[in-house]
């Protein structure tokens, strides 16, 4: 898996570089600034980016504004953002058109190594991963929104947020101690409680939830 | 002057009034005699003999309403003078020998009073040397060369009274002699006056050149029209002297009309202005306005002494560097109990009398003492806001600096030493319990790392630094478990002190709600009006909110008031809060 880094912090840098080829991934290359990213990302064709959002010369969403940019010219390049602050608005932009595999991280989730990578190969694999914290802002904005979220049980609450987090039903079943028919009882609840269309794969099925949320 | 209508016009003006009205019967009177003795004397028509007596009286009712309007000015005594010289010159055509006598020796002096206007305009003084011999000049020409005229020619006067002699080519060298000095007199006035032309402004200029144009013109065309231009069209002598006696005529009409077009003052009352002093603050223009109508110069400055600047400033507190002479402005300074309070600065073209400035700076000086003291207050008060300014526009910059360092540095490191710990814990032949304790530091990391996320958001919030007010607030809200309704309006550019400021001010608001409101839901608002933002926040909460008690708010305030904005706080008991704040967005 071709990896190209975006990271203006040096130490950073190799620290991911680190965990990435720990990870049995393969960094192609580093970048130090928006603009570096993008003319980097058409050089090296790798399958995934990984940056920083903030970085020169703007030091504000430079990052982000890459990897939109990249999307653009690259739909099948699948692409991770990381940061020290969430903010649902970003989530909204970059799961906007997903034309690939999409993350968006807490900075700090490098440290959870294993799950990080496992997140990593799951959005190369053309998933949708999303930091649990922006999904709790996401939930939290859509239940002043939509009464439906207000129908629905605890229960039903935790495996809808697993879901907008891009995991899978056998995830879900292990993550909460109940068994997977279980958990498709509570999906198809969920999915006729809040009307959304019904969908196979759980790549689909991230989008039809995340997509409900932010609206 | 505004007010003007509801002054009740002084004593003194009333008798200064009586003493014109007196002097006008008198040359009414004059002039009445002087028609009667003409009209019953000869048999001439009655148009000549009306025309000088009312060319008189033209120069006297000019003269009169100059006078009657710049009392200080010397341009409407000259007028009126020239009126009596006229009359008195008129009394030549006249049958009664002693009379006759007195327009002979005078026939000439009305163009020396045309000369003497044209130099003293609009003045009314002549200032200048080469102008005070000019004048005098003329005088000279007119009455002392007019002599060998009479006194060699018995002709010239009735039964040759003024004649010593019979000397016809002494009498014509006379008559050379006058026209060669009365042509260097109009030489040298052409002369004084194109120079002084070159030094006005144009606006005035329009007005002064066709005056001093048309009286150049009428003192060289009235000696002429009876020798040259008679001959040359075939003039009646009547019709002559009708064209010399109407081209005077005019004089006195082209010098009121410059007076009225601007040429100078309009009222020059200092009185005026003690009935300025005494108008209601709301309904009078400003002292600076009052002194230029008073002084019927527009161009009058004030300027107020700062005795700890060891100089002058404007109303507005700006420095203030006064003119050298060579500009054409002059100052006279205004002092009140023998301290300096202040000056005025005024076009020394326009007003050649400084003791008319003085005696305004009498008037003015307590009103320019006060103003003097407000100019100052002003100096000070606005070096006072931008050094505040400059103070809050300091710590946002420092909040930026720290939040930065903070995500660059210490987040960066903790996010490093999770991951190094977190690698101890899967290093191959680990025993069990340092992985596990390798593992628990990692999240103790993790947790030091979100406590310091909290720290850099309150310090200054990521999406205030990377999409600014709208993204920042959207943000605060979805971090808040109060339902709430934004209405952020079009995302427009705000200098980076406002969006500071509006940010934390919905913060604190916010906070304020969550923490004492028992709201259920909440409301943020950003109107952008031109050069203003207008922020709203509103709860249904318990109310009973003050801008003084809640530790934030007051500093609030404080940073609000160096931009320049208001805070209102609305917070009735049982009836919510709700907040507003103007914050001015510059240019």
């Amino acid at each position: 898996m071709r990896v190209l880094i975006g990271e203006d912090e040096a130490l950073l840098r190799e620290g991911l570089s680190l965990v990435l080829v720990h990870g049995g991934f393969d960094v192609v290359g580093t970048a130090r600034s928006g603009a570096a990213l993008v003319a980097a990302s058409d050089e090296l064709r790798p399958d995934l980016v990984i940056t920083d959002i903030r970085m020169p010369p703007g030091r504000t969403d430079d990052g982000l504004r890459a990897a939109l940019k990249i999307r653009a010219t690259w739909p099948d390049l699948a692409i991770v953002v990381l940061s020290q602050h969430l903010q649902r608005r970003y989530a909204r932009e970059l799961l906007d058109a997903p034309t690939a595999g999409t993350g968006y991280l807490l900075k700090q989730r490098i440290s959870d190594i294993d799950t990080f990578c496992a997140d990593l190969r799951r959005v190369c694999a053309g998933e949708t991963v999303l930091d649990p914290e922006v999904v709790a802002l996401m939930l939290s904005q859509a239940r002043s929104e939509h009464d439906a979220l207000h129908r629905l049980t605890p229960r039903q609450h935790e495996v809808l947020t697993l879901m907008a987090e891009g995991r899978s039903n056998a995830f879900i079943a292990h993550a909460l101690s109940v068994t997977e028919k279980a958990v498709v009882q509570h999906v198809s609840h969920i999915y006729s409680e809040l009307d959304l269309p019904p969908s196979e794969d759980d790549h689909r099925r991230v989008l039809a939830v995340t997509r409900y949320l932010g609206r | 002057m505004a007010s003007g209508s509801a002054v009740t016009r002084p004593a003194i003006m009333d008798s200064r009034g009586a003493g014109i009205a007196l002097l006008g019967a008198a040359l009414l009177s004059m002039a009445w005699i002087e028609i009667s003795l003409d009209v019953f004397g000869h048999p001439t028509p009655l148009w000549t003999s009306v025309l000088v007596p009312i060319t008189g009286l033209a120069y006297a009712a000019a003269g009169a309403a100059a006078w009657w309007r710049r009392p200080s000015n010397r341009l409407g005594p000259i007028m009126v003078a020239g009126a009596l010289v006229l009359l008195l010159g008129g009394l030549g055509d006249t049958d009664v020998p002693a009379l006759s006598v007195v327009g002979v020796v005078l026939a000439t002096a009305p163009l020396a009073v045309v000369v003497h206007l044209l130099h003293a305009f609009p003045s009314g003084r002549v200032r200048s040397m080469p102008s005070r011999y000019t004048v005098a000049a003329a005088y000279a020409v007119c009455l002392l060369l007019q002599i060998p005229l009479y006194l060699f020619a018995p002709s010239a006067s009735p039964h040759g009274m003024l004649a010593a002699a019979n000397r016809p080519t002494l009498a014509a060298a006379g008559s050379w002699l006058q026209i060669g000095a009365g042509a260097a007199v109009m030489v040298a006035t052409a002369l004084i006056l194109a120079g002084r032309l070159r030094a006005t402004p144009a606006p005035r200029r329009r007005v002064l050149a066709p005056l001093y144009g048309y009286g150049i013109v009428a003192v060289l065309l009235v000696p002429l029209v009876p020798d040259v231009l008679r001959p040359l069209a075939g003039l009646t002598p009547a019709l002559s002297g009708a064209i010399q006696v109407v081209v005077l005529a005019v004089v006195p009409v082209a010098f009121v009309g410059a007076m009225l077009l601007g040429g100078f003052a309009r009222t020059g009352e200092i009185q005026e202005l003690s009935a300025w002093l005494g108008a209601t603050a709301g309904r009078r223009p400003s002292l600076a306005t009052a002194l230029a109508a008073a002084l019927g110069d527009d161009s009058v400055q004030l300027a107020f002494w700062v005795p700890r600047r060891d100089g002058y400033v404007d109303a507005e507190g700006h420095v203030l560097p006064l003119p050298t002479p060579d500009t054409g402005r002059a100052v006279v300074e205004v002092e009140m109990t023998g301290r300096r309070v202040g000056a005025i600065v005024y076009d020394a073209t326009m007003i050649g009398d400084p003791g008319l400035v003085r005696a305004a700076g009498r008037v003015i000086a307590i009103a320019l003492d006060q103003q003097r003291l407000a100019a100052e207050l002003r100096a000070s008060e606005r070096k006072l806001r931008v050094s505040r300014a400059r103070i809050v526009e300091a710590s946002d910059r420092e909040r930026r600096r720290i939040a930065q360092d903070l995500h660059d540095g210490v987040q960066a490191q903790l996010v490093l030493l999770a991951v190094e710990a977190q690698r101890l814990a899967a290093i191959p032949g680990t025993p069990g319990s340092a992985s596990e304790a390798a593992t628990r530091l990692r999240l103790r990391i993790d947790d030091a790392a979100a406590g310091l996320r909290e720290l850099v958001y309150g310090v200054m919030p990521a999406p205030l630094i990377e999409r600014g007010l709208g993204a920042a607030i959207e943000d605060l809200v979805d971090r808040m478990s109060l339902p709430a309704k934004l209405d952020l309006g079009p995302e427009e550019w705000l200098p980076g002190q406002v969006q500071a400021t509006a940010y934390f001010l919905v913060a604190e608001a916010m906070s304020n709600t969550a923490k004492h409101a028992h709201a259920t839901k909440i409301g943020v608002r950003l109107t952008h009006l031109e050069r203003v933002l207008i922020v709203e926040v509103d709860d249904d909460g318990v109310g009973g909110a003050d801008v003084g008690t809640g530790l934030g708010l007051p500093g609030l305030a404080d940073r609000i008031d160096v931009l320049g904005g208001r805070l209102r706080v609305e917070s009735p008991a049982g009836g919510g809060t709700h907040i507003v704040a103007e914050l001015p967005c510059g240019s």
